[in-house]
């Protein structure tokens, strides 16, 4: 087995609002092996988005790492300086993000946005960051380069917006890129070309992925391993193909289930009944037990721990 | 360009009601000629001193005679001063210039480092502090702010002098009392239009390209704030005018606003009326340069 290039241990976060602090994400584990794309995959308000802004160290202001250990190539990320933590970011650890209509500065041209990451952190000269620039877009697919370069994002659609935030996001050559939900606000044949990019982007470079989903097909079509979260924990840990053809639990299998199935013809979809519980509200016991089909007396009480069945797949649930 | 065109057509309307309301107003709020004549004048020579200059015909007739006059370039004579009354209001026109140029460097030097500091610190004493400052910078009445000023550094400590137009020790204190009201202003409307920057998504974006957060705050944040803020400062240039009419009295600053207020006193509507046309004017062209910095700051905003 490769070493982990990003290894985090029990990450709690919490986020102070008026009530008090709020935990959203309560003991994360997981590691990302070079070369390696894992995926997270949650509801919304499953603390994943939350997970990946702690990794960047971009938490919004009143959100706090308040446990845990944080390492990225044998760097505590918790302990590093303000200063040596900027360094890393948009160098080796970048992050493109899932609106790529409102994540580049409208104000700026493409151009200057991509120059300021190769200036700051490759310490190129304006005229070799504008050349190393027009590289990166030709390199994700943009046609015109150059003249895309003096354009301002708002001339630019969605899809190409998106290729100009992985050029961006690339061009330091990170060991680590996460991306948000990067597809998500595309449409499906963008989406694919998008996902298509990244792959083979990886596949060059051996950059590490870390890609943060609610879609169960993205997950198919670029992870090498994936991790399940619920409710700010990981439920489940599997290689891929493990995770398709033997989920374990049955938030897992309820994921799978509301997949919805072109063959079968049916009144209705179906779906996890409820929803994530709210971070101020949490069940007792098991967290999804409220939503669980298998759940009895023993899960309203009991907190389960992650579970190895064997070397890598883990499951957090007594019933199964 | 053409589209400047247009709007500077758009504003000869406007213009044209302007004349109109200040011409009937100064005539219909009190006798024209009462000024003119010592107290001890006949009603016989007040009545030949009003036709000779034409007051008795309709109003109507009047002022289509003034516009007639203000096309060919001739807004009339004032009698206080016995001279030309355009020459008589370009000629104060640069000290008020002066004045609120001076006022809104003020404005800018307070506004600005105060307005993005206590939004990057919200909801901290230090962001209390400033809008408690602003709600009392705006609440000061400027005449008052203008008088406590002279008292406390030109009467008391002698720092500066009282009042009339030299040299910069003479512009600093009256350009402080109307720069104080719009920094107020501006402070709110920065630290509001920053809020709502700092949290769109190109600001994470820019964070976590690795950026200082400095760069972030003062470059990627307060270039997109800045929009809505020259808006608001283009409009504030009629309050700036409005302002420097009474900071012009206070301390005495010999512009247009100054002039202005002693032609309204004296019922001298040429000079009224010349000095309210030109203060029209700077209020549309502001506009109209406001309209063109948003251009620039704005690449989303084209106008065809």
């Amino acid at each position: 087995m490769s070493n982990p290039i990003l290894d985090i241990k029990d990450l709690r976060v919490r986020f102070k609002t008026e009530d008090g602090f709020v935990p959203t994400v309560n003991g994360v584990t997981f590691h990302v092996n070079e070369g390696e794309t894992l995926a997270i995959v949650g509801e919304s308000g499953s603390g994943k988005s939350v997970t990946s802004l702690a990794v960047m160290g971009i938490l919004p202001p009143n959100g706090e790492v308040y446990d845990g250990e944080m390492t990225f190539r044998e760097r505590d990320l918790l302990k590093i300086s303000k200063k040596e933590y900027r360094a890393l970011r948009g160098n080796e650890i970048s992050m493109i993000f899932q609106e790529p209509m409102t994540a580049l500065n409208p104000v700026f041209t493409i151009g200057y946005q991509l120059r300021e990451t190769l200036i700051l952190h490759q310490q190129l000269t304006k005229e070799a960051a504008h050349k190393k620039g027009i590289e990166m877009l030709e390199l994700v697919g943009i046609p015109d380069a150059e003249k895309v370069m003096s354009r301002f994002p708002h001339q630019l659609s969605g899809g190409m917006r998106q290729r100009v935030m992985i050029a961006m996001a690339l061009s330091c050559n990170p060991k680590l890129l996460i991306a948000d939900e990067p597809t998500t606000a595309l449409d499906v044949t963008i989406q694919a070309q998008i996902l298509t990019l990244m792959k083979n982007l990886k596949e060059k470079s051996n950059t590490s992925i870390l890609i943060i989903t609610h879609d169960l097909g993205v997950v198919a079509e670029v992870a090498d391993r994936v991790i399940v979260m619920y409710a700010g924990e990981v439920v489940e840990e599997a290689p891929v193909f493990e995770l398709f053809e033997n989920p374990k639990h049955p938030y897992t299998h309820g994921l799978m289930a509301s997949i919805p199935k072109i063959h079968d013809v049916v009144e209705n979809l179906y779906s996890i009944e409820g929803t994530v519980p709210n971070p101020t509200n949490m069940p007792k016991g098991c967290k999804f037990h409220p939503r669980c089909p298998l759940a009895d007396k023993d899960c309203m009480t009991i907190h389960p721990e992650l579970e190895y069945i064997n070397s890598t797949h883990a499951k957090r649930c007594i019933k199964v | 360009m053409k589209y400047f065109l247009l709007n500077v057509l758009k504003t000869i309307p406007v213009l044209l009601l302007i004349t109109l309301i200040v011409f009937v107003l100064v005539r219909v709020t009190g006798d024209p000629v009462s000024m003119m004549l010592p107290e001890t004048a006949t009603d016989e020579e007040r009545e030949s001193l009003k036709e000779a200059l034409g007051f008795n015909e309709p109003l109507p007739v009047q002022y289509m005679k003034y516009l007639g006059d203000l096309v060919k370039g001739d807004f009339g004579e004032s009698f206080r001063y016995d001279m030309d009354a355009l020459d008589l209001v370009l000629e104060r026109l640069p000290a008020t210039f002066q004045l609120a140029i001076a006022s809104m460097i003020v404005a800018i030097i307070i506004s600005v480092p105060l307005g993005i500091l206590s939004a990057v610190k919200r909801n901290s004493f230090m962001d209390l502090f400033i809008t408690g400052g602003a709600v009392l910078g705006k609440a000061m009445p400027s005449f008052w702010l203008g008088i406590m000023l002279i008292l406390m550094f030109a009467v008391n400590l002698q720092l500066f002098p009282v009042s009339g137009k030299g040299g910069l020790m003479h512009l600093i204190l009256p350009a402080i009392t109307l720069g104080t009201g719009i920094a107020a202003e501006m402070t709110r409307l920065i630290r509001s239009s920053m809020l709502e920057i700092l949290g769109q998504d190109f600001i994470r974006t820019a964070r976590s390209k690795g950026l200082r957060e400095s760069i972030v705050v003062n470059k990627h944040a307060f270039r997109n704030a800045l929009i809505p803020v020259v808006t608001i400062m283009a409009l504030q240039t009629s309050t700036l005018i409005g302002g420097t009419l009474i900071t012009e009295t206070v301390f005495a600053w010999p512009g247009l606003g100054q002039l202005l207020v002693q032609a309204v006193n004296l019922r001298d509507m040429s000079v009224v009326q010349a000095a309210t046309l030109l203060i029209a004017v700077f209020v549309i062209l502001s506009n109209l340069i406001a309209d063109l910095i948003y251009r620039l700051l704005d690449p989303r905003i084209k106008y065809d």
